[in-house]
């Protein structure tokens, strides 16, 4: 295995108000090292300027996602070994404006995701003395694998409809509101449906299926929307018989 | 927040990656299945009015070398369809056994089964007498 390897850096200083660049940067090749490693050697030893977020580097913060050789990946689980000999082009996540270098504006998800209640929601709130909510393990598995997401729009950055599409809630926003519906704990379906079928919800998505495959935590997006999908359709034709209800 | 650069899109997207490809070549499929529909229809017509215009239309229009190909295509594009379809059948079918997921093949297999059982029902139906 060679010494070095070279990355390709994306770099957009908004002060300058000039066109992106890429800077190059050959970095130590070492057996454990992850992409991220090799951001924070740059940034450590080479160019101080290098900005991009990063934070838990094991995979659960869900801060340094960003295109690894165009596809999205979280920087702390993807391996430099992996992309040798290189060169290891480095991107912002695509779909989002980018504020500088590798960080990308958040706002329009953020906007999205608690637009969707993704909270718990009770119609009636029980006291401490009533105690706690309770589910069976087979009502837990009905939405556990939806509660596994952290946040990290690496499925955003896949989906072509959020990346041409302003309105699309996305499917982060999605899985997460479907997690909620599918909850027993949880009473807040009448209130999240007008938003999440609606033409900016799930009958945007075209089911181009990569945001289950970058997914690093396995939540599955595309199962989330098209299970929310039939929901949709069987209430809507449950609206036209006389027992029905939307 | 000063000058941010507004985010990128490409009309060339689904030429970027692989999958984003076939997932093209499948939202296209559908347009020929749609015209081999239309053929269908018209040969159905020609069977009402009567044995020589079913005959012409075959003869002269279905077994042209340009519809030839279009079916060949066609055949090609409705197996892509058809296996894209099954295979994403277990994302919209969220069966459980207690707190078990059915295994996505089960539910790929059972589809295929469920598929062939209509088309030799459907078979029997119009080919036997």
């Amino acid at each position: 295995m060679a010494d070095t390897i070279t990355i390709e850096v994306f770099r957009y200083r908004p002060e300058d108000g000039a066109e992106p660049v890429y800077d190059t940067f050959d970095v130590p090749l070492r057996q454990e090292w992850r992409v991220l490693d090799a951001l924070n050697h740059v940034k450590d030893e080479v160019d101080g300027s290098l900005t991009f977020r990063w934070s838990c580097r094991m995979g659960v913060c869900g801060s340094c996602g960003m295109m690894v050789n165009g596809v999205p990946k979280l920087t702390c689980s993807a391996f430099l070994r992996d992309f040798a000999p290189g060169p290891i082009r480095i991107d912002p996540l695509d779909g989002f404006p980018v504020e500088r270098d590798l960080v990308t504006v958040l706002d329009d998800f953020m906007g999205k995701l608690s637009a969707v209640t993704p909270w718990m929601v009770h119609k009636d709130e029980r006291s401490v003395e009533q105690g706690e909510y309770r589910q069976s393990p087979a009502e837990l598995a009905q939405f556990k694998q939806y509660s596994m997401c952290i946040n990290c729009t690496l499925c955003y950055a896949a989906c072509p409809v959020y990346t041409h599409e302003d309105d699309f809630l996305g499917p982060a926003v999605l899985a997460l509101a479907q997690r909620y519906n599918l909850d027993s704990r949880d009473d807040g379906n009448e209130q999240r449906y007008p938003l999440i079928w609606s033409d900016s919800g799930i009958w945007d998505c075209t089911f181009v299926g990569e945001c289950s495959v970058v997914c690093p935590k396995h939540v599955d997006p595309s199962a989330a929307i098209q299970q929310a999908k039939v929901q949709s359709a069987q209430s809507f034709f449950a609206s036209f018989l006389p027992f029905g209800k939307r | 927040m000063a000058n941010p650069l507004p985010r990128r899109h490409s009309n060339l997207w689904w030429l970027k990656r692989r999958p984003y490809f076939i997932f093209f070549l499948r939202e296209w499929s559908s347009l020929f299945i749609a015209g081999y529909a239309v053929l269908l229809l018209i040969l159905t017509s020609k069977v009402l009015d009567g044995e020589a215009a079913y005959n012409s239309y075959v003869n002269d229009v279905l077994e042209s070398p340009l519809l030839i190909g279009f079916h060949v295509v066609a055949l090609l594009f409705a197996v892509l369809h058809t296996v894209t379809w099954f295979g994403a059948v277990p994302k919209g079918l969220a069966l459980r056994r207690g707190e078990d997921p059915v295994p996505p093949s089960l539910i790929i297999g059972g589809s295929y089964a469920a598929w062939a059982v209509v088309t030799i029902v459907v078979a029997a139906v119009f080919l036997l007498d």
